[in-house]
């Protein structure tokens, strides 16, 4: 799978959608990142959601990241459940990357295989 | 015949009549002659109960719309929020995510999560699915003699045509009003005017009447939509699932134990 890694310089409003947990204080909020990955793990769990994968970077060494997303109630208004993602899955996600640097991120939106794009609650 | 019949009518009634005032509290209005909040609701999801600055982009002091005193303002600068222009969140001093303290009230309706009122003729109480939470609005009777202190403090209401009136007292001071970190005293007074302004929509108007904390009463205001899913989940807010979160994300060491997974 090839890995596109893509760091827009689109400056967002940081907007505090989170309930709390993740925000500009732990992540570039000014940065956006899309890889093609593979999910490892999905937990739908407290305080908040979070989501595994694999992805190849430039040089296609696979490396592991971990995302935020948010909490379980939230993400169920917008239609998400503890069955969403499953290991194995392919999709394109976008997030925000840490502000400390390290492999996690804070979750914006994913399109899965079939094309069904999923956002965060 | 006509008479029997004429009769039976009357005896019916009576015993609807019966059935109807038993059901009705002695102290308060039967539910069908008061408007009807039952259901289950979705707010916003904002940071600060300021109406100039909801989302909490300002900094303390310049909303425009809160007295603060000096006790007041030197509190919220001192606080480190994980929201707004000067948050933190790996330091933060928040105690409902620092302690997994409860939210208190009216903090606990502002997350972006859904909360359900139940209505007695007695009683009004709002169960909210963040951290399994619930409060009493006792109706038609006066505050305890010497109420206690309490997360949620303690409430009173009565209707006033379409609109409930609630006076709450006795909240326990280290909780946040909101997210951004609204400071508030034991002594806050705190009344709620709340109405259904129509069949989708339930409107809290706040007063907060607090002397140390705020120069003169303030209003604020949460919105909530109707939700018809019959849906609550639960999300409770854990030390050990916190700890957790902080070790995965923000590579921290655990201050104890996080609880294994089975």
């Amino acid at each position: 799978m090839k890995a596109k890694v893509l760091a827009l310089g689109v400056l967002l409003m940081a907007v505090p959608l989170f309930a709390h947990h993740g925000g500009a204080s732990l992540y570039d909020m000014s940065k956006e990142v899309t890889l093609d990955a593979t999910v490892t793990e999905y937990q739908w769990t407290n305080p908040h959601v979070e989501i595994g994968l694999d992805a190849k970077d430039n040089k296609g060494k696979v490396r592991h990241w971990i995302i935020e997303a948010n909490s379980p109630p939230v993400m169920a208004n917008k239609g998400w459940n503890r069955k969403s993602l499953q290991p194995g899955e392919v999709i394109k996600i976008t997030f925000n990357p840490s502000q400390r640097g390290g492999s996690v991120g804070r979750f914006i939106k994913l399109v899965k295989a079939d094309g069904k794009e999923m956002l965060r609650g | 015949m006509r008479n029997r019949l004429r009769w039976s009518a009357v005896w019916l009634l009576g015993i609807l009549g019966f059935i109807s005032g038993c059901s009705a509290n002695k102290g308060g209005k039967p539910t069908s002659q008061v408007p009807d909040l039952s259901g289950i609701w979705l707010g916003k999801g904002i940071q600060s109960l300021s109406p100039a600055d909801p989302m909490g982009h300002k900094r303390p002091g310049t909303e425009g719309d809160i007295p603060y005193t000096p006790w007041s303002i030197a509190r919220m600068k001192a606080q480190r929020p994980a929201t707004g222009p000067d948050q933190d969140f790996a330091k933060t001093t928040d105690p409902a995510l620092r302690y997994a303290d409860p939210d208190g009230y009216p903090r606990a309706s502002i997350h972006p999560m859904r909360f359900k009122i139940v209505q007695t003729p007695d009683s009004i109480y709002q169960l909210w699915e963040y951290n399994k939470s619930w409060r009493q609005i006792a109706l038609n009777r006066p505050h305890s003699e010497v109420p206690d202190i309490s997360w949620f403090g303690e409430s009173v209401g009565k209707w006033e045509g379409d609109t409930l009136v609630v006076d709450s007292i006795g909240f326990k001071d280290s909780t946040w009003l909101d997210p951004i970190g609204h400071p508030h005293t034991e002594d806050l007074h705190m009344i709620e005017r709340i109405r259904r302004v129509d069949p989708e929509t339930l409107v809290f108007n706040f007063t907060f009447d607090d002397p140390k904390a705020y120069a003169k009463p303030w209003n604020g205001e949460l919105t909530f939509k109707l939700k018809t899913d019959g849906i609550m989940t639960e999300t409770i807010y854990t030390i050990s699932d916190e700890l957790s979160f902080r070790q995965r994300f923000l590579n921290e060491k655990p201050t104890i134990p996080i609880r294994p997974s089975p």
